[in-house]
């Protein structure tokens, strides 16, 4: 055990990766509860890094060497984006964050989820995966308590309480999307703060390979705020950046999700 | 449309985390070079030098959640897996062997190298500002520790100097060029 005052002393060695290896254990186990030791490593650490940066060109054939190596996934389950799926639809519902896993999974799902939630816990923090593509709109809004009326009606009393809350708050919209057709696929509302839910949906089920995606647009952008699953029940959302989008999107992806869409694109609605 | 070459390195790392070999990709365009440099640098050794980048983006692939943005860039990040990879290969004793052959024309160069080699654009000007302003004896504490991969021990030993001043001269020194970059404008080291 090392003390503070220790530790400290072997920060800036313990940057430049200048400590034994039992230092080097000690000294993680006291940044592990120490903040400020751990700002001040992090503060060493870009000095080294500036220090480090001397770009030289990559041998032919290195990434190809990566890329095979690279294990094999073929055999697990898909490896979801924001998880906004619920799994089960009798209990009441509580706002989930983009990111955070569902209270209750199936058991078929369980392990794979917790080695999600694993490979996300710190970047959970990062805004959801960026994609990029111009998309002409079929827009369609609809927002008078006429229709809020409707869909609570729709919603019954026993469950969706933070579909219900979010339908009353002040400013929230309601955002029907639609195929190009007109044939109305699904429904959200978006409360000002840019929380979102899915309200009901007559998405066909998927094939087991496939996942409905949904993409907020924001200017010419469309980022991913998550996977609504390949039959869409319950969802939560948090629209990426200070703003609301323009309007969302539904693709359909292969599952696990895509960083851009990539399936045709099924629906759209104005916010 | 907007190419996955646009996306910030935060969000290429959460694709990484959702198996996207097309992010790993993009991250390795654009940090590869660095890693790769610096490993090539403390390792002499371009064969090496392939396997520390190989390991730094393979870890990278398997352990996404490790990268916290919060803490520094994803450069300094992959910076510093590739240092201290690349240290490990150091004190291995096969490339212990390999660095003492090369020892004596290394340290000769050390100071060169760190004012001539560092040269990533505009902050390679910076970086050399900021060295400059260190003294001497720090300076020399800081390269023979981060450039030759040796423990603070080992550099006390080889400077003739108490191992609690070597500690100090390191923290001091790593300080002192802290503030002279963030002064110059620079919070951290990105693509």
């Amino acid at each position: 055990m090392m003390t503070h005052d220790e530790v400290s002393e072997l920060l800036g060695a313990f940057a430049l990766d200048a400590v034994s290896h039992d230092e080097y254990e000690l000294i993680e186990a006291h940044l592990a509860e120490c903040p400020r030791c751990r700002a001040e490593v992090d503060a060493h650490r870009e000095v080294a890094a500036a220090l480090g940066n001397s770009v030289e060109p990559l041998p032919e054939g290195l990434w190809s060497s990566i890329a095979s190596r690279l294990p094999p996934r073929q055999d697990e389950e898909p490896p979801p984006m924001p998880l906004l799926v619920r799994d089960g639809v009798t209990e009441d519902v509580a706002p989930v964050p983009v990111f955070q896993a569902p209270a209750a999974s199936r058991p078929s799902l369980a392990r794979a989820r917790r080695s999600v939630r694993t490979r996300l816990g710190a970047v959970a923090s990062i805004a959801v995966a960026a994609a990029a593509v111009s998309i002409v709109l079929g827009v369609n809004l609809v927002h008078d308590d006429h229709q809020i009326s409707q869909l609570q009606d729709a919603l019954g009393t026993s469950a969706h309480t933070a579909v219900v809350a979010a339908l009353h708050t002040q400013g929230s919209k309601v955002v029907h999307v639609e195929s190009p057709s007109h044939h109305e696929l699904a429904e959200f509302v978006v409360v000002p703060d840019g929380q979102g839910y899915l309200v009901k949906s007559s998405l066909p089920s998927l094939a087991s390979n496939q996942t409905y995606q949904l993409w907020g647009v924001y200017g010419r952008r469309s980022i991913s705020l998550g996977l609504l699953g390949r039959s869409p029940n319950q969802a939560t959302f948090t629209s990426a950046g200070p703003k609301t989008p323009k309007a969302l999107v539904i693709t359909a992806e292969p599952a696990g999700g895509s960083v851009t869409p990539t399936g045709a694109m099924l629906g759209t609605g104005t916010v | 449309m907007q190419e996955i070459g646009d996306v910030s390195d935060a969000q290429l790392v959460t694709s990484v985390a959702r198996y996207s070999e097309v992010a790993l990709a993009e991250v390795y365009r654009r940090h590869g070079g660095a890693v790769y440099g610096l490993a090539r640098r403390l390792l002499n050794s371009t064969a090496e030098a392939e396997d520390v980048t190989q390991e730094v983006f393979l870890r990278l692939w398997n352990s996404p959640d490790r990268f916290d943005p919060t803490r520094g860039t994803l450069r300094s990040f992959l910076l510093a897996q590739s240092h201290a990879r690349a240290v490990d290969a150091i004190r291995s004793l096969n490339s212990r062997r390999l660095r003492e052959a090369k020892d004596a024309r290394r340290t000769a160069n050390a100071e060169y190298d760190m004012q001539h080699e560092v040269w990533d654009l505009s902050l390679a000007e910076k970086v050399s500002e900021a060295l400059g302003t260190l003294p001497v004896e720090e300076r020399r504490a800081i390269e023979l520790a981060y450039f030759e991969g040796r423990t603070y021990v080992e550099v006390a030993e080889l400077l003739d100097q108490p191992e609690g001043t070597i500690k100090s001269r390191i923290r001091n020194g790593m300080r002192r060029m802290r503030a002279v970059l963030v002064e110059a404008g620079i919070q951290g080291v990105d693509a």
